[in-house]
């Protein structure tokens, strides 16, 4: 199933398996991307949405001068430019940060399922609602946060994501990106990066290395990062102990 | 917006800076965390210099918050 990551262990939404088979016909094609291959462009018209099966990819705008700033990192299971569906056009570019498996929606697909299953379609929107949540966490990262914080904020919330979707086992997960994409996530210079990754690993809170990121300790990287996982709207298991270490 | 947040906005903790691999770091106050190089570090450092005193002239009491 191509569809099974998509908005698990979400609070208050999950798919019934006749959404899930709906939404696994809506699937025209299924695509393998290397590295670093821009998939959308700002002011492009668009007829599909991606959703990501497999890899990491991000939304993105540069400056003037060429700078990348990501605004948002996409994980498997996320709907990468759902939004393209009403918008029609981007205002940033899409592109994969590592190799990926992702499905193709034709817009015509989800226009059915817009017209024929009014509940889908409010799950869809949950998942847009969701990346915008994820948006104002972003901004209040950049506008409030330092540097040790904004990396410390990231990984928490990436940390979460990747559980929901079996891709951390809690401690550890592989994190297919460059220390010089953190740095365009967080805002921050490659020197300053690695100066906050070795402060994080000297005070035991993680360590970042070659893509891999152990969280040696849930609760402190989270006071660190100022990070309330409410708005990842995470369904926790009553065993999870995240629930109690996080909520 | 209230008034609280407008406070708020005014850091009366000072940053850190350090240096690393021939480039000045900056964390803090607050959401600030740049990069600059030793030029630009200096001058930066100069002009606050002289906009903190300027500013300490133009309140009472107290001249400025060292907490």
């Amino acid at each position: 199933m191509f569809t099974d990551k998509f908005l698990r262990q979400r609070s208050g939404t999950s798919l019934t398996r006749e959404e899930r088979a709906v939404l696994e016909n809506a699937i025209s094609e299924v695509r393998t991307l290397d590295a670093r291959t821009t998939i959308a462009r700002a002011g492009e018209p668009l007829s599909n949405s991606t959703l990501l099966l497999e890899g990491f990819m991000c939304r993105y705008v540069d400056d003037r001068q060429g700078l990348r700033q990501l605004v948002a990192v996409q994980v498997p299971g996320d709907f990468v430019d759902l939004h393209a569906y009403p918008l029609k056009v981007l205002d940033h570019d899409v592109a994969t940060l590592t190799a990926v498996t992702v499905a193709i929606l034709p817009h015509d697909s989800l226009n059915h399922i817009n017209s024929t299953m009014p509940e889908l379609t409010r799950k869809l929107w949950f998942s847009t609602l969701l990346d915008a949540a994820m948006h104002r966490a972003w901004v209040f990262r950049l506008g409030r946060l330092d540097a040790v914080g904004r990396v410390a904020h990231f990984l928490s919330e990436t940390h979460l994501r990747l559980k929901a979707v079996d891709l951390s086992d809690g401690a550890r997960f592989a994190l297919g990106i460059t220390q010089s994409d953190l740095s365009e996530i967080c805002g921050i210079t490659n020197v300053h990066t690695n100066r906050v990754l070795r402060q994080l690993r000297e005070e035991g809170l993680c360590v970042f290395r070659s893509s891999l990121v152990d969280i040696l300790n849930v609760e402190g990287l989270a006071r660190r990062g100022q990070f309330d996982p409410d708005y990842l709207y995470i369904r926790f298991d009553s065993d999870d102990p995240d629930r109690e270490r996080l909520m | 917006m209230t008034q609280r947040y407008a406070l708020g906005s005014t850091h009366n903790q000072p940053g850190k800076a350090n240096a690393e691999a021939g480039v000045v770091l900056l964390d803090g106050p607050h959401g600030i965390a740049i990069t600059m190089t030793p030029y630009a570090a200096l001058e930066t450092g100069k002009s606050l210099m002289e906009a903190a005193a300027i500013a300490q002239t133009q309140i009472s009491e107290p001249p400025y918050d060292r907490a």
